[in-house]
């Protein structure tokens, strides 16, 4: 019973929400009066917009040493995620039965490192999250709702993995379900809104001539 | 809800723009802007956290544009913006941050916290929440033309003493000349050789300028308030002054926010493109250092390194210039370690050093600048901004670092101009 | 008579004693290895003519390893001798010996919190704090923590799941629980190697010994009575448990890493005693961290905060760890006597 709301209705209603919240949310934020700027530009701004999208991937040298957990363990979980979320057997077989676009998966080792190294990622970025004072002071219920979902979802994925039991699956796909209807409506949205921001920043800076 | 309230979040509301929604949208609380900050690196304080600075900002988005803010609101669940917000967030917001911008360059999601302070400060300033210092200085502006009170008689007396030792003539009023310059009243009161320097530099270089007594404040204490109503009014004089003159450029001086303001932010703060172009002094000397005018003999003796004003440098795009200048007149230079765009600011800009309350917090924070220059055994430290050079000087004297000279770069390259024969 | 009506007469009879010679050799030969063995033994057992071959199977005279064909690991093994052995040993060994350890620990803490009750800070806090942790230590610290009781619940469904679950889930919904925990304990294992290699790097140079351990040891660490005891940064309690948190934990990494991973050549005796190992070790070092947590919360006032702002009171820090206190204060005062503007070092939250 429950197995055929969460492949069947609970999946359609979280794929629109998901949907219609992203896309929402990423036009919302041009429905506000904006000003036009009349200074002379010494430096492109769309130049600035590409660059700063692509120079804040790297850290700066001058922070490299003071952020190293953050930029160490954020880049081993977002990346780990990525590999899993796009080339985990099971996944690229799941999108290819939804969609029809298929690709090669990546080999059952590879899973596995990712995976770890993705959970590596997430604990110590949540409880360093939990433990240094600044991000103590500034995180609130998104932030600790946000990981822990996406813990769940990433521990009942590996729950299931050798397929033996379909309800394992069937409460993982339902905590996806969760985490899609979740995202519009959070912290999550980083996810699509780092790229504007970034485009904003980059711009503004590549018209002063500063590569941000 | 209270007047001032009710003025603080009109103020703030109206500071709503497509960037702002972005940035919100993007921020995860990953604290890495705190690590780029002198204010919290240097206090272990997290309330400096910049992103926590904007709190005021985030909680009128929250409440009026997301989801689960609007939800809690009518609901009368969370924690809406307060006027105890606003009087809380005053010393975060004026003491503990010059604008420097040092945080919108390391974000990883991009946010640029500085712009944001600046619309945070619209908020404060309305409701009342600013320091005493900058409110009063903000009237002496408006009414006497300088935050400081310089007045024109207290001006001619200092173009007086400088024409003297120099034996040359400071223009004044000059119509049709091709630059007017501009003058911050820390100059004026503190380093007026910058007056001197630059008729010594315009005359060997044969660059027609001039000063304007209708009005010549660099600086803009709307600006540093956090009040865009005051901004305006006082740009608006320095593009009456230079109309009336009819001048092409306008000069910035030794200054970082009034090279921000007047040459980025002043059009979009009157609402129209100005009809003049803004150059920073050390623009306009690395160009005539590149058309071969500016002629140089002779080099300084001590060990130098340069100190790069937040808001002329980071902020303004001006990073090239003052080195190249400096190569002419430095063999011996070498720059500090985290240099360039990501220079420390040196915690008096944007306000900060007009604001006695801060006086205790800019001197503790200084030890960002201390570990900088103790990286390097110089014997001189250029900078080109007398905001700058006013709280280098405090902060050298507050930790005994006498061995370090202070130099403006403007009055260096003076001092080392080949002379024209008359 | 003719000569060759006697030869014919010769052939014939020469054809018939040997047809009869065969017959009667025919039907006696088979008899003879029969009388021997009857003979022999008069048992009246039939001799199985498999014996030998399956007494080699079950290696019961010698240790024998077949040859074959089939190219692997252990493939001329038939069977795994002592599999019954160790399973014998899982159920009535490890399993209940396990269960009486934790309860008799478990019980043993609980009687003594309430008898004695929590270590008190001599002269009640103080109110000022200095820092015991950093945030580096602290995020170790409770990173291992987190994959350490990921893998201890899941290590003990399943190894007590059948016994607690079943009732409770029934043998469908045990068996999913199951399969989800192995795959989880599987994951996570090798996730704890990064742990404890975090952990040993972080904390090892404050655990060895120094002078004054033995004496901590010998007087109980005030446990038991007679009031405080003097002891550095770490006492020996601590050490003792830094000491086997790590080599426990290597031993269950090094044994979890070759049940995990079964294809590194390894036979199935290596695979059996690795778990009995990983087995005894898992429990012993669980058991202990009873205590540990015991210490750290409820027992001793005023530790927790360690772990979680990362200050102590002064009051805890001189009553518990008088000679880290000592040295903490005396690199303050000389870090305020070489800053010209006397900037203290802030504590606050971190």
């Amino acid at each position: 019973m429950f197995a055929n709301l969460v492949d069947g209705i609970f999946w359609d209603v979280a794929l629109w929400v998901f949907a219609i919240g992203v896309l929402w949310r990423i036009l919302s934020i041009f429905r506000v009066r904006n000003k036009p700027d009349y200074s002379e530009p010494r430096g492109s701004g769309f130049a600035g917009a590409v660059g700063a999208n692509l120079r804040r991937f790297i850290p700066r040298s001058e922070m490299i040493t003071r952020t190293r957990l953050q930029v160490v363990a954020g880049y081993l979980f977002h990346l780990g995620l990525f590999a899993l979320l796009l080339f985990a057997a099971p996944h690229v077989l799941f999108i290819e039965a939804q969609t029809g676009l298929g690709w090669m998966p990546m080999p059952y080792w590879a899973f596995i490192v990712a995976a770890q190294l993705s959970f590596i990622g997430l604990m110590l970025l949540w409880i360093h999250r939990v433990m240094h004072p600044v991000t103590r002071l500034i995180s609130d219920a998104d932030d600790h709702v946000a990981a822990l979902l996406t813990f769940i979802v990433m521990l009942t994925g590996c729950m299931a993995l050798i397929e033996q039991f379909d309800g394992l699956r069937v409460f993982h796909r339902f905590t996806v379900e969760l985490l899609m209807v979740y995202f519009p409506f959070s912290r999550l949205m980083h996810a699509f809104m780092f790229i504007p921001s970034r485009a904003f920043t980059g711009a503004w800076f590549g018209r002063r001539g500063v590569k941000a | 809800m209270s007047d001032s309230l009710a003025r603080g979040l009109e103020a703030m509301r109206a500071q709503m723009d497509t960037r702002v929604m972005s940035y919100m949208s993007s921020c995860v609380h990953c604290g890495i802007c705190a690590e780029a900050c002198l204010f919290y690196t240097e206090t272990g304080d997290a309330r400096y956290t910049p992103i926590y600075k904007t709190e005021p900002l985030r909680k009128l988005w929250r409440q009026e544009y997301t989801f689960w803010g609007k939800l809690a609101a009518s609901m009368g669940l969370s924690s809406k913006l307060t006027e105890q917000d606003l009087a809380d967030w005053e010393e975060l917001v004026y003491d503990g941050c010059t604008m420097c911008s040092r945080c919108s360059l390391v974000c990883p999601v991009g946010i640029d916290i500085a712009y944001m302070i600046r619309k945070v400060k619209e908020g404060l300033a309305a409701a009342g929440f600013s320091p005493e210092g900058l409110v009063e200085a903000g009237k002496r502006a408006v009414e006497i033309g300088s935050p400081m009170g310089v007045t024109l008689k207290t001006l001619q007396a200092t173009i007086r003493v400088q024409e003297k030792e120099t034996g040359l003539k400071v223009p004044l009023d000059v119509m049709g000349a091709d630059y007017m310059c501009l003058l911050s009243s820390g100059e004026v009161a503190g380093f007026p050789e910058f007056i001197g320097s630059l008729a010594k530099i315009f005359k060997a270089t044969g660059v027609s300028w001039t000063l304007s007594s209708d009005y010549f404040e660099a600086t803009n204490t709307g600006v540093q308030l956090g009040n865009s109503k005051m901004a305006a009014t006082l740009l608006e004089r320095v593009v009456a002054a230079a109309e009336k003159l009819q001048v092409k450029y306008v000069i910035s001086p030794e200054c970082g926010h009034a090279y921000t303001t007047l040459r980025w932010d002043a059009p979009n703060i009157i609402g129209r493109p100005l009809p003049y172009k803004v150059v920073h002094i050390m623009e306009l000397l690395d160009e005539l250092r590149r058309d071969g005018r500016l002629k140089t003999a002779g080099f300084a003796d001590e060990k130098l390194s340069y100190h790069d004003p937040c808001n002329a440098g980071r902020r303004g795009g001006v990073l090239d210039q003052p080195r190249k200048l400096l190569n002419m007149v430095a063999p011996d230079f070498v720059d500090l370690p985290e240099t360039g765009a990501m220079n420390w600011c040196c915690g008096g800009g944007g306000g900060v050093s007009s604001n006695e309350r801060a006086d205790e917090l800019r001197l503790q924070v200084f030890s960002a600048k201390k570990r900088q220059l103790d990286a390097v055994n110089i014997e001189g430290l250029v900078t080109a901004c007398s905001n700058c050079r006013h709280m280098l000087e405090d902060g050298l004297e507050d930790n005994d670092m006498h061995d370090i000279e202070l130099l403006g770069i403007t009055e260096l390259i003076a001092d080392h101009l080949v002379e024209e024969r008359s | 008579m003719s000569s060759s009506k006697r030869s014919r007469i010769r052939h014939h009879r020469m054809v018939v004693f040997s047809l009869l010679s065969l017959l009667v050799l025919t039907l006696v030969l088979p008899l003879i290895p029969h009388a021997v063995a009857e003979l022999g033994e008069s048992t009246g057992r039939v001799a199985n003519p498999g014996t030998e071959l399956w007494r080699d199977v079950r290696q019961r005279d010698r240790s024998i390893v077949g040859a074959t064909q089939v190219k692997g690991v252990d493939s001329g093994v038939l069977i795994n001798v002592h599999g019954e052995d160790w399973r014998q040993f899982r159920m009535q060994q490890l399993i209940p010996y396990g269960a009486a350890l934790m309860g008799i620990v478990l019980s043993v803490i609980l009687l003594f919190y309430l008898v004695r009750g929590p270590l008190r800070m001599q002269g009640g806090a103080s109110g000022k704090k200095i820092q015991r942790f950093n945030v580096f230590e602290r995020t170790t610290h409770w990173f291992t923590v987190g994959i350490f009781w990921l893998l201890a619940l899941t290590g003990l469904v399943l190894l007590y799941g059948r016994f607690v679950l079943i009732p409770l889930l029934g043998p469908d919904g045990f068996g999913l629980t199951a399969s989800a925990c192995k795959e989880a304990h599987n994951l996570f294992g090798p996730m704890f190697l990064v742990a404890i290699l975090m952990l040993f790097v972080t904390f090892v140079k404050d655990n060895f010994y120094v002078r004054g351990d033995f004496t901590w040891l010998l007087k109980g660490g005030g446990l038991l009575g007679g009031g405080h005891v003097s002891a550095g940064r770490f006492n020996a309690g601590e050490k003792i448990w830094f000491w086997i948190a790590v080599s426990g934990g290597m031993v269950l990494c090094v044994t979890g890493l070759i049940l995990d991973f079964a294809v590194l050549g390894q036979g199935r005796e290596v695979m059996a005693l690795s778990h009995v190992l990983h087995g005894i070790v898992a429990l012993v070092v669980i058991t202990v961290s009873f205590g540990h947590i015991y210490l750290g919360t409820a027992g001793v006032e005023g530790t927790l905060s360690s772990m979680t702002t990362g200050n102590v009171d002064e009051a805890w820090a001189k009553s518990h760890h008088d000679r880290w206190y000592a040295e903490v204060k005396a690199a303050a005062a000389d870090a305020d006597e070489t800053e010209p503007g006397g900037v203290a070092s802030p504590a606050g939250e971190g």
